[in-house]
């Protein structure tokens, strides 16, 4: 590839402005010396103004109205479900507590501190385990399912 | 400062902002989708389906980024998605010039001679952008009306600066070869003011 042809490879990027400092340099002196070369950037720098030129296709009003409408609906919308979301969760957190809470407190009203070491009392706290495992199971189980009826409600919207 | 504010408020889904931001940008992002599907209709789609997307994203959005490449990426990857479902091969091969007719203004105060001389040289050249591969012409448009800088254009296509610099090349030299290949004596007119 001899110079004028590996200068008009980078005359398209030159009408471009996406050359380096360098490479920009080396074009203007070799235009600056080559007559061809010059008539042919000419074709390049034509191209580009008219590029730039181009008459930009306009965004109907009514288009632009009815997105304007979308956007403010679909973020109340999305505020509204964050909302909800965190309700649930403080709602289930506390239920977990206040399954918790209940431990102490049974253990209080049925023997008195003093008969945590009972044989009873052992049995007692396999039961309220039992319940507290529950209790979470669904309260796990109801998140699922809201979670996923909710999903539903928005695909069908 | 104002901008960091604003994308600080895009993050939190301030509807204020997005809609601040569809009013700024509508104009260039319906051109850029105009210029990806040639279709008036399908380009009103994709613009709505482009501002629902970044209303969804917006918590996305990171701040210490420049916000329009962003907004562009979606609104390209909105139309690549209609292309792949509906035109996969346009993604391939060059597409027909539209006809469409579509209201417009110019890009700049044109001058008499322009008036005269520009509108003809300006359909042929949107004609022959037409008929680039959406790979060639979405580089064309981001540089020369969206004039963006090659790593935002980097940014938005998601690919290497200098993929970027082979594709306008490529690009551009198609063009070329479609506008001179449209005139009679196979010449470039000229484009810039007589």
């Amino acid at each position: 590839m001899n110079e004028h042809e590996r200068i008009r490879e980078q005359m398209s990027l030159a009408a471009a402005g996406a050359l380096d400092a360098s490479e920009e340099r080396e074009l203007s002196q070799h235009l600056a010396s080559c007559a061809d070369c010059n008539a042919e950037f000419e074709g390049w720098r034509e191209l580009g103004a008219g590029l730039r030129r181009l008459p930009t296709p306009q965004a109907p009003a009514a288009l632009v109205e009815r997105t304007r409408a979308a956007l403010v609906a679909i973020t109340i919308e999305r505020r509204e479900q964050r909302s909800t979301q965190r309700t649930m969760v403080w709602l289930i957190l506390f239920a977990w507590t206040t399954i918790l809470a209940t431990w102490p407190v049974l253990k209080l009203i049925s023997s008195g501190a003093a008969s945590a070491l009972d044989l009873n009392f052992v049995q007692t706290w396999h039961v309220l385990i039992g319940i507290t495992i529950f209790g979470w199971v669904a309260a796990g189980a109801a998140a699922v399912f809201l979670g996923l009826r909710h999903r539903q409600e928005r695909r069908l919207a | 400062m104002a901008v960091d504010s604003e994308a600080v408020r895009l993050r939190r889904g301030d509807p204020e902002v997005l809609v601040s931001l569809l009013e700024r940008y509508q104009h260039r992002l319906y051109r850029f989708l105009m210029r990806m599907v040639h279709d008036p209709a399908t380009a009103e789609d994709l613009f709505q389906q482009t501002w629902l997307r970044v209303a969804e994203n917006a918590r996305r959005y990171d701040p210490s980024r420049p916000l329009e490449p962003w907004l562009f990426s979606i609104a390209r990857n909105a139309a690549i998605d209609y292309l792949r479902r509906v035109r996969p091969e346009s993604l391939d091969e060059t597409l027909p010039s539209g006809d469409a007719k579509i209201d417009m203004i110019a890009g700049a105060q044109p001058s008499a001679v322009d008036v005269m001389m520009g509108q003809q040289r300006s359909s042929r050249l949107a004609d022959a952008l037409g008929e680039l591969t959406p790979m060639y012409c979405e580089v064309v448009t981001l540089r020369f009306e969206e004039e963006m800088k090659l790593d935002e254009i980097a940014e938005v296509l998601e690919i290497p600066l200098s993929t970027v610099k082979t594709r306008l090349r490529r690009a551009l030299d198609a063009l070329r070869g479609k506008l001179e290949h449209r005139l009679p004596g196979g010449e470039l007119p000229g484009w810039g003011p007589q």
